[in-house]
């Protein structure tokens, strides 16, 4: 934290660094871009795009920060100035039809696949993930992020609040509805699979 | 679990207690993000020991996260993503 006097790094300091503190980051950065853009070329693209960003800024980095806040935060602007236009996102939801009351029993089916055997749990549990993965999907690609940045991620309400620039009240009531949006999607889910009441 | 459901509530009625209610479930996300101030575990962890619909409201809301994160598969970096993002960075100098 002491050399962000702007004191130029020598190029072999400043690719040490690089590596040292960014590089490290690399497989959670891949997992946000692959959730935003739901296919590994633009993942692909939209990850070197945002090291290569973060090279060319990395004077401004200061030491000992939060780098992984701060190359998400790269990363999400790239997206969005870059990638969002011409990627196919799925059809804007009107907010109001997706806050969607959660009730009684749904998403129960852990307590069912416990009692199952070996072999049938784990393959109940490669269904679970992909329709955790396909209802993730279908949401807004707002109310993915979230769910993306605090659940899989573990970021703070605070870091989110930097990554997504927006303030901390609109990152609660955003990942509210996204939860609510995600519930109802894997209730009906629940239901098909006979797993309610 | 067994509830204490059926006991009287001592301290609030009905009205009250509803509004209790609704202030915890407000504050379901906070608790399972451990964004919740000290003040408001206290409360909420009171709140749903006497509370049993709010109490499987937390169940549930904790269930959800546990969804993503302990099911959602991550997906593998290529093997050539570090090659190229070094290379990449050595072109534009
Ligand atoms: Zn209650």
């Amino acid at each position: 934290m002491s050399d962000q006097t702007g004191k130029q790094l020598s190029k072999e300091e400043k690719d040490a660094r690089f590596e040292a503190e960014l590089l490290p980051v690399l497989d959670p950065l891949y997992n946000f871009a692959y959730r935003l853009t739901l296919d590994e070329d633009d993942a692909n693209d939209l990850v070197q795009e945002t090291y290569l960003k973060a090279y060319r800024f990395f004077d401004y980095f200061e030491q000992g920060t939060n780098a992984k806040a701060w190359l998400f935060r790269i990363l999400k602007n790239s997206f969005i100035n870059e990638f969002r236009k011409k990627s196919k996102q799925p059809a804007k939801v009107d907010y109001s039809e997706v806050e969607g009351y959660y009730n009684s029993d749904d998403v129960e089916g852990e307590s069912g696949v416990a009692s199952t055997t070996d072999m049938r749990t784990e393959s109940v549990q490669d269904l679970i993930g992909d329709e955790v993965a396909s209802a993730l999907n279908a949401l807004p690609v707002d109310f993915r992020t979230v769910i993306i940045l605090c659940d899989l991620e573990g970021f703070t309400y605070e870091e989110m609040a930097k990554i997504l620039d927006i303030p901390i009240g609109t990152v609660r009531s955003r990942l509210h509805r996204a939860r609510n949006s995600l519930k109802e999607k894997l209730e009906k889910y629940a239901k098909s699979m006979g797993y309610n009441s | 679990m067994e509830s204490k459901f059926t006991e009287a509530y001592p301290k609030a009625p009905d009205e009250a207690r509803e509004a209790n209610c609704e202030k915890v479930s407000g504050m379901l996300d906070l608790m399972i993000d451990g964004e919740a101030s000290t003040e408001e575990q206290t409360f909420f962890n009171h709140h749903i020991e006497e509370c049993v619909s709010c109490f499987e409201n937390h169940q549930k809301q904790k269930l959800l996260k546990g969804l993503v994160s302990g099911h959602l598969k991550r997906v593998i970096v290529p093997q050539s993503l570090v090659q190229s993002i070094k290379a990449r960075i050595q072109e534009t100098l």
